[in-house]
């Protein structure tokens, strides 16, 4: 017991050193940072304009109010930037994997999985929270969102849950790397398929679609099933308000099989020089 | 002596061809990928669309043909040139390319179009095959369209290509080249008409659309094959496709210049 303490302790320790560096980065290269601070808001804005357009031309989604649309949208934006801090290594785990990048983690007395993340945190996805809180509030002032305190509980134990479920997503995806022995990049497919499923409801989508995304890809409980209950859209799956802690329990268990999927695939990992 | 000079270029691609063809997982995750894509997308305007029929005649059945061909058309839009500067840049690597007898961009261009044919055999065919299967057999709206289609969509690679290769070129000035490659995918993934068709923006925001290069990438081609605009609309674009491909190479050809020299001077 004691040495798990001290573990998680030593752990904290090597986290926070971690952020302090990664946020050195940003003064390191602030033309960097500033590239990003442009191209990301832009992706988001552009975005969220679009969803205007078509409701403009449509109407309502299945429903879903403009305002509700982008309370929707904002979830998914945030959420997205925290992954984006946190796991988007997973992204780029078939080049480590390809380099034998792992092996310098390997040596070390941590976790490989915690070091491929936390070594290197991702500051410039700060740049996406912008536009996500941007239109996050602005959802809730048109949808005159109340900020009771089961609400405020509700939005973070959802964004922590969602921000889990799309690691652990990465992390699945990433590693297919280690049987694939390829170097795939499918950052940019995952995200415009994200895009498709958390920012609009996916109750538009056909009843097979849905039940794929609840039950095998968990993409709906990401955004979808926890903003029904937060604004008390009815939904297939309604189950009385537990909608976010389902979320963070999605989250867990997709996290949980990530690893184990991670740790598998680490046998498989033939070090450089392969 | 062109020949041979041709010939050069040809190998290059011919390299590049045979390399791209030896990356199988790549290309199974990278269809199973698009597809996945599609479908979605293609659920996702059925949805919208219902059985209304948009104002310039557009219905769900044509945003069908409309979302598997622009699926098809994101694959012959895939060009490797702006992080195959960015990456000869900080490595170096272009001193010795530039050593080569022959133009660097040469260089470039063959290799895209190498990966291009590899592509097309690999990506494209498999990719309109689950369309035809799942979605919709993507039908061209009238026999007639077919040159225009082809007309435009060539002269829609000359700017895609063209834009690539101009933004990669920065890359000889700027330190960080990754936030600008950004703006650029997502300037070209929202206005260009391939996620999205333009029809749907407000008409002031089209209008202005209609002045970028961007349209002419993807919308231009696909108005084209699914029909959602006159004939003299199309020819009307079609020329200021033509002028923005003539713009695009002249900015090219003097960016190149410029670009080149200051590599001589620094010395690689």
């Amino acid at each position: 017991m004691k040495k798990t303490g001290s573990s998680i302790a030593h752990y904290f320790g090597v986290t926070m050193c971690n952020i302090k560096m990664a946020l050195l980065t940003i003064v390191e290269y602030p033309s960097n940072i500033l590239g990003w601070l442009i191209s990301n808001p832009i992706q988001f804005i552009l975005g969220f304009a679009t969803i205007k357009f078509v409701v403009e031309q449509f109407g309502e989604i299945n429903g879903w109010s403009y305002g509700q649309l982008a309370f929707l949208y904002g979830i998914a934006v945030i959420s997205h930037a925290l992954s984006m801090i946190f796991f988007v290594q997973g992204w780029f785990m078939g080049f480590y994997v390809i380099e034998g990048d792992f092996d310098r983690f390997l040596t070390r007395p941590l976790s490989v999985l915690y070091q491929f993340f936390f070594t290197n945190i991702n500051v410039l996805g700060l740049t996406d929270l912008i536009p996500g809180i941007l239109v996050f509030v602005y959802g809730c002032v048109k949808t005159d969102f109340s900020f009771t305190v089961t609400n405020v509980v509700g939005i973070i134990v959802m964004l922590i849950g969602a921000t889990l479920i799309r690691g652990g997503i990465y992390i699945l995806l990433g590693s297919t790397s280690f049987w694939t022995k390829s170097a795939n990049d499918f950052g940019q497919f995952t995200q415009e398929i994200f895009d498709k499923t958390t920012m609009y409801p996916i109750s538009m989508y056909p009843e097979a679609m849905q039940l794929i995304l609840t039950f095998v890809i968990p993409i709906g409980w990401v955004s979808f099933y926890p903003a029904s209950e937060l604004l008390g859209i009815e939904h297939a799956f309604s189950i009385g308000g537990m909608e976010v802690w389902i979320t963070l329990a999605v989250g867990i268990v997709t996290m949980l099989i990530a690893g184990l999927v991670f740790k598998i695939g680490m046998r498989r990992y033939e070090s450089a020089g392969n | 002596m062109l020949n041979g000079r041709l010939d050069k270029y040809l190998y290059i691609c011919k390299i590049r061809m045979i390399r791209s063809f030896t990356y199988k997982f790549e290309v199974y995750g990278n269809i199973l990928m698009q597809s996945i894509i599609m479908i979605t997308t293609a659920f996702f305007w059925k949805a919208l669309f219902k059985n209304e029929t948009f104002e310039n005649g557009v219905t769900a059945d044509s945003m069908m043909t409309y979302t598997v061909m622009s699926a098809a058309l994101s694959v012959m839009f895939t060009t490797g040139v702006e992080r195959r500067i960015q990456q000869s840049v900080e490595k170096g690597s272009i001193a010795t390319d530039m050593m080569r007898p022959v133009n660097v961009f040469g260089i470039f261009l063959a290799e895209d179009i190498g990966n291009l044919i590899a592509l097309i055999v690999q990506n494209l065919f498999p990719i309109l095959l689950i369309g035809s299967l799942l979605i919709k057999v993507p039908v061209i709206v009238s026999l007639s369209a077919i040159p225009m289609f082809v007309g435009s969509l060539f002269l829609s690679m000359a700017i895609n290509w063209l834009l690539a290769a101009i933004f990669g070129m920065w890359a000889f000035t700027a330190i960080s080249m990754d936030a600008l490659f950004q703006v650029k995918k997502h300037l070209i993934r929202l206005l260009s008409g391939s996620i999205i068709p333009i029809w749907f923006f407000p008409a002031w925001l089209s209008d202005i659309l209609n002045l970028l290069p961007f349209v002419y990438i993807y919308q231009l081609p696909l108005d084209i094959y699914i029909g959602s605009a006159t004939n003299d609309e199309i020819c009307r674009r079609m020329l200021i496709q033509l002028v923005w491909v003539l713009v695009l190479a002249t900015l090219y050809y003097l960016l190149s210049k410029k670009v080149l020299k200051k590599v001589m001077v620094q010395g690689g």
